[in-house]
């Protein structure tokens, strides 16, 4: 019966937000779970690159200084098969993300939910933490 | 039983979405998959059959998320390898040998920097098979080929006859020498001169996410019976007389991709990150 439960919760869960997108790295390696960070910024630049995409956004610090943050997403066929494209995000888009921060202190960050800052519509979630 | 159920929701779950995988894939359904009278692929279809009659294993597989508890393996089945851990399972966990334990432990201390696939390397042979990213098997007159999307690597088993070589001969590959026979509808293949822990790479000789290791004695005996339409189980054998104290098996569940999506190229070191965020580059 918990098998039961379990797999028709995780069924539930991937209907509702499109198939898990697998980390491909030890995600512990590179990022600490601890250290939460959310931003708000434009899109400079999307590397639809492997093994993981990668969006780059200017996002101002509470002091409002704007500095440039990497966000590692989940591999692009990964990204693919949850229905997104290398054209899904453009520079120029307003995003917010929320993930975890690089343990080597460098403005870059696993993403683990990017949503569209203008109509509040989540796009993905990207590497995680469990895997 | 509860393993069955687990899979067939899993396999709901996989067509469940595929309309919405529809909307925006190219998708070639291919000929000759099975349907329901409602239209959806019927998984529960007996298994093709290639044209010499034997079991045809061809296809794209994922990973089964079926899961079950340590020691709740149906009686008579072997326990469900796990991608993090194969021996998660097992009763009483992997029969490690000492010093086996002791690096599978310093491996995950330091923060499993040198799996193989955060590395861009090959992954171990458990790994392969229970990576989330998909694989193809295609059969030829003389070999059956794994194509495995992650890390886009090839993996032969050569199913003419020959033998196993002797080991180390011509060298330890990433991948094990492997060939293949079939036992009735079960494909069995064999495989030794595997690069184990002495290969010289830290990324050598990982079975898993826990670094669980595998030596250059590994002798692998895979069992693969494609059970219906959509189901494929590979009974994996695991026998290291230098890394574990006795051979133990375990299980592989994969579920066809029949909704006419392809494999994806995946070239690992097109942007590696990994060894920058990591301090090592």
């Amino acid at each position: 019966m918990r098998i039961k439960a379990a797999v028709v919760l995780v069924g539930v869960g991937l209907l509702l937000a499109g198939r898990p997108v697998v980390a491909h790295h030890a995600f512990s390696a590179e990022f600490d779970a601890q250290k939460p960070v959310k931003l708000t910024g434009a899109v400079t630049r999307v590397e639809w690159t492997n093994p993981h995409a990668w969006i780059y956004i200017d996002a101002k610090d509470e002091t409002g200084k704007v500095a440039n943050w990497g966000f590692e997403l989940a591999s692009p066929n990964g990204l693919m098969r949850s229905g997104w494209r290398r054209t899904t995000l453009k520079a120029g888009d307003m995003v917010t993300i929320e993930g975890s921060g690089a343990k080597n202190g460098s403005n870059n960050a696993s993403a683990q939910s990017v949503v569209m800052a203008s109509t509040g519509q989540k796009l993905f979630s990207g590497a995680n933490p469990t895997q | 039983m509860k393993r069955s159920f687990a899979v067939m929701v899993s396999a709901a779950i996989m067509a469940a979405l595929a309309p919405s995988l529809a909307a925006q894939w190219d998708l070639r359904p291919q000929a000759g998959v099975p349907k329901s009278s409602d239209g959806k692929v019927n998984l529960a279809a007996p298994a093709p059959r290639q044209a010499d009659g034997k079991a045809d294993l061809a296809g794209i597989w994922m990973r089964s998320e079926g899961t079950e508890k340590p020691g709740g393996a149906p009686a008579g089945q072997p326990p469900l390898g796990v991608f993090g851990n194969i021996g998660a399972n097992l009763k009483g966990g992997l029969p490690f040998q000492p010093w086996a334990a002791e690096l599978s432990k310093k491996r995950i201390a330091n923060q499993r920097y040198d799996n193989p696939d955060a590395l861009c390397l090959p992954q171990g042979p458990m790994q392969f098979h229970l990576d989330p990213q998909p694989r193809e098997i295609i059969h030829l007159p003389r070999k059956t080929l794994i194509v495995h999307e992650s890390n886009y690597m090839i993996r032969t088993i050569y199913t003419d006859g020959r033998r196993l070589p002797p080991l180390g001969e011509p060298q330890p590959y990433w991948h094990g020498y492997s060939v293949g026979r079939w036992d009735g509808d079960t494909l069995v293949v064999e495989s030794n001169n595997f690069r184990g822990v002495q290969g010289g790479n830290p990324g050598d000789g990982w079975f898993d996410g826990n670094g669980s290791p595998f030596t250059d004695a590994l002798q692998l005996t895979e069992r693969f019976r494609r059970v219906n339409f959509g189901n494929l189980h590979i009974d994996v054998t695991i026998n290291d007389p230098k890394a574990y104290t006795r051979p133990f098996t375990v299980r592989v569940e994969q579920v066809i991709v029949a909704d006419g999506s392809e494999m994806i190229e995946f070239i690992c070191h097109e942007n590696q990150q990994f060894l920058k965020l990591t301090g090592r580059q």
